[in-house]
């Protein structure tokens, strides 16, 4: 075979196998890239930032197990975030296949607080700092609900407290004691958030989503109906970047260890296309 | 009859949804609370019965009648009883009557959720990667104008969103932020422009029983 | 009096001119409390809000942050007077203002804030009626070419060459989603076709209701062809809910079955790549749509023909021909003439007052 028709049809398993060593090698052998914030993410992170006492946030945990690699580090991001600066949170899921995932994200990051917190005051309590509500179907009923009262959507939380019991939810009632919500997710619920809770409540709405949904997000951050946009890997990363440098947060940052792999992934595929094009070429030029 | 029903509620339900848009008086929005708040909420609830329901008669005639493949419906259906009972009799935080560890193995729906759905699904979303390479070697070829534009393009962006991005220019994430927030956007506008007003249409003419695909074929 | 001294003595200014009203446009219920910030906002912590009923004395009922001037009582009781006064609050010194005027609270039966939205809706509507309405006189409406759509014959044929099986998949969309409507409308020509020519056909599902609407169109486009015998009840089945276990089972058919012929049409998440890109692998013509904007992409790489957003909603107007569909296709790109025209007026007014020679006319 000629050699502008080798470089035209490359196997495809040759492509995979260099993608893989690529991408894997910088995984097991981590090391943290530092990025530079971009306006969507500082936006969101001013936003989580300025909620004062009277007010939570509410951090919707609706991302699908496949997409965690680039989503979970938004949710622990936020999180600690919240943790760090004393915001109250409220965390909840859509879709009960979310609940594990929110769970996971809240357990890890309340573990890495209360382990090193000497005090009570330091410490992170149930009830008082943050409040699981778990899931409650379909979407639409604690989108447009929560608008009028939280409790009487979320009767009793994911733990099978009375919601209405807890410390935190005799101040925060509805919509009104909420500063921002944070949507992470993979699919198109954070425009129903703007769809239901903005459009009727004046909701102030923020989203964290995978890189290839984030083509459909921009129209929204770019009106104003989302306040800040985390997208993909590298959203969750400047985020990680802020909460540490503004905050001091000291944890494991996934998304950060994750940039090297991400640059060489898109630098390989960016060869293979330019590979292709000089066969694609010289095939041209043969014929 | 069998038709008509249908037709009447999808015209009554569609009319009711527009009246309370317009009307936020509470004698009208306690029936819309209760449809989207109560019914809805029953209606899932059955919606998932039937999914369930599905899905077992499916594989158990499957392996009824040893049709190709039928040894992986036994899979798929011992998997549905092992977690559906640890789920129900196991509890949340494995707090149900079932006992969900032994020793220090503990196989409750977190652990199951967390080891086995988890890591399932993430392998598909990261063949995601390999496919996009693929794809992307395949059909990135600079055959018109177009095609160059959008691979020029495809470059700066893919460059400027890495953090090498803003080691090559300081400018070049904020070109990127430009070319995503201007002509990308630009670009949807349109798009969604034209799928909303699809999707009035389309709603419109399901309202008024224009459009009935829905209803299972036939005029 | 003490309090009032002790206010004096610190120099603590509470709010002036307060003011409460009737929230418009709501169901009841909501009282909108403003005032001008006291002259010591600086100094202030917070901002007390109470509230008296029917002149009874005045309770303490919300409380927000420093430098607001917007407060909504949610609480309220349509029908009974309320009158307010806000205090500015620094540590444990309050400055109470003077009391509002009285007011009652009263649920509103049209939202006025949203008259915009219902001129739209009549307009847009109407237009569509319209065309609907010319549609059933007779009158002859043009509507493009669809390469899409003109390749759906091509592509039957292509499949009943070679003995192969056609692959229709509907995505992960609900019942509810206009793009799994529009695909079940196209599903019904398909299987129309591969009625006539004795293809095989296969319809995995993700959604049970979505599955039983597929199983009733394929079982009458058999009956409506002629074909009632040749119909297979086990090829429209549920396959999984799930997107990636949903996304495997269509690539394991798709490499053990080999299908001539793809359709991909319907609302798709990320799987989208991992479908077509495998059928691409296998050698099949792919014919894909879809409104999910994030995913065109995906679909215009790998596929051979690909329906962009509102050409998968005119699909069923395409291909039936219907005259009452072709209207509202019309009334559609009226109404889209209409937006454009708007957004290119508004854009030049935006552009026009920028500069600064239009203040010669003030």
């Amino acid at each position: 075979m000629k050699i502008y028709e080798r470089l035209n049809k490359i196997d495809r398993r040759i492509i995979y196998a260099i993608l893989f060593v690529v991408v894997t090698l910088p995984l097991i052998f981590p090391s943290v890239l530092k990025v530079t914030p971009m306006t969507p993410v500082e936006n969101l992170f001013t936003a989580v930032d300025k909620t004062t006492d009277d007010k939570a946030l509410i951090l919707d945990c609706s991302y699908a197990p496949q997409i965690k690699a680039e989503v979970e580090p938004m949710a622990i991001a936020v999180l600690r975030h919240a943790f760090k600066t004393r915001k109250k949170i409220l965390v909840l899921s859509l879709y009960v296949e979310m609940i594990g995932l929110a769970t996971r994200a809240l357990n890890q990051v309340v573990e890495e607080f209360n382990s090193v917190a000497e005090t009570y005051e330091d410490s992170i309590i149930y009830g008082r700092d943050y409040v699981f509500l778990g899931w409650q179907p379909p979407p639409i009923v604690p989108m447009l609900g929560m608008g009028e009262s939280i409790s009487n959507i979320y009767v009793v939380d994911y733990y099978g407290n009375q919601t209405d019991t807890l410390l935190m939810m005799q101040r925060i009632r509805n919509y009104n004691d909420i500063s921002i919500l944070v949507a992470l997710s993979g699919s198109r619920i954070p425009i129903s958030w703007v769809s239901y809770a903005q459009n009727r409540y004046g909701l102030q709405v923020g989203v964290g989503c995978t890189a290839v949904s984030g083509a459909d997000f921009y129209p929204y951050y770019q009106t104003g109906q989302f306040t800040g946009l985390m997208v993909g890997m590298k959203g969750a990363a400047e985020y990680e970047e802020l909460v540490e440098a503004n905050h001091g947060v000291k944890g494991r940052r996934v998304a950060s260890e994750a940039m090297l792999s991400l640059t060489y992934a898109h630098l390989i595929i960016m060869l293979f296309i330019v590979i292709g094009n000089i066969g694609f070429f010289l095939h041209r030029r043969k014929k | 009859m069998k038709k008509r029903i249908p037709l009447i509620l999808i015209f009554v339900a569609g009319l009711l949804g527009v009246i309370s848009f317009v009307i936020p008086h509470p004698s009208y929005q306690v029936y819309d609370a209760w449809i989207r708040n109560d019914l809805l909420r029953v209606l899932s609830a059955f919606a998932v019965v039937l999914a369930l329901g599905s899905l077992l008669r499916v594989h158990s005639d499957k392996i009824r009648r040893k049709r190709r493949n039928w040894q992986y419906s036994w899979l798929l259906l011992i998997a549905f009883a092992v977690s559906a009972i640890i789920g129900l009799f196991g509890g949340v935080a494995a707090d149900g009557i079932l006992p969900t560890t032994i020793g220090s193995f503990s196989y409750d729906i977190q652990t199951l959720y967390e080891n086995i759905v988890i890591p399932l699904a993430s392998s598909m979303f990261a063949l995601l990667a390999f496919f996009m390479a693929s794809a992307a070697y395949r059909a990135f070829r600079v055959r018109s104008m177009e095609a160059t534009l959008l691979l020029v393009a495809a470059f700066i962006v893919m460059i400027g969103v890495l953090p090498l991005g803003y080691s090559i220019s300081k400018h070049l994430p904020a070109f990127v932020q430009w070319i995503l927030n201007v002509p990308n956007v630009a670009g949807q506008r349109g798009i969604v422009l034209g799928i909303a007003l699809g999707v009035v249409a389309t709603s419109l003419k399901i309202i008024l029983g224009i459009e009935r695909a829905w209803l299972g074929g036939g005029e | 009096m003490s309090l009032i001294i002790l206010c004096t003595l610190v120099g603590l200014a509470p709010p002036s001119n307060v003011r409460a009203y009737d929230a418009p446009d709501d169901g009841g219920g909501v009282i909108n409390v403003e005032w001008q910030l006291s002259t010591d906002d600086a100094q202030t912590d917070a901002y007390e809000i109470y509230r008296s009923e029917n002149g009874s004395d005045f309770v303490k009922v919300g409380l927000i942050g420093r430098s607001r001037q917007f407060y909504q009582d949610q609480t309220t009781e349509d029908g009974i007077l309320y009158a307010y006064k806000v205090a500015t609050v620094s540590d444990t010194v309050r400055a109470l203002s003077e009391p509002s005027p009285e007011v009652i609270s009263t649920p509103s039966w049209i939202n006025v804030a949203k008259v915009n939205i219902y001129v739209a809706m009549l307009i847009f509507g109407g237009l569509i009626l319209y065309y609907i309405y010319h549609a059933r006189k007779g009158k002859e409406l043009f509507i493009r070419k669809i390469a899409g759509l003109q390749a759906i014959d091509d592509a039957v044929g292509r499949a009943t060459e070679m003995g192969k099986p056609i692959l229709y998949v509907l995505g992960l969309g609900y019942i509810e989603d206009i793009a799994t409507i529009a695909s079940l409308n196209i599903l019904g020509e398909v299987a129309k076709k591969t009625a006539q020519y004795d293809t095989k056909l296969i319809v995995p599902n993700a959604d049970p209701i979505v599955y039983t609407v597929a199983r009733e169109i394929v079982k009458e486009s058999y009956t409506n062809a002629g074909r009632p015998d040749a119909y297979d009840p086990e090829s429209v089945f549920f396959l999984a809910r799930e997107q990636m276990a949903y996304a495997a089972g269509i690539d394991g058919i798709m490499t053990r079955e080999k299908p001539a012929t793809n359709f991909l049409v319907g609302y798709f998440a990320a799987e989208s790549l991992v479908i077509a890109e495998t059928g691409a692998a296998t050698g099949a013509i792919q014919i894909a749509g879809t409104d999910a904007l994030a995913q065109l992409p995906f679909f215009v790489t790998a596929c051979d023909y690909t329906l962009i957003g509102e050409e998968l909603y005119a699909a069923s107007a395409y291909i039936s021909k219907r005259p009452l569909l072709l209207g509202a296709i019309k009334g559609e790109d009226w109404s889209k003439v209409i937006i454009a025209a708007a957004l290119i007026l508004a854009s030049i007014i935006g552009l026009v007052s920028q500069f600064p020679i239009l203040s010669l006319f003030q």
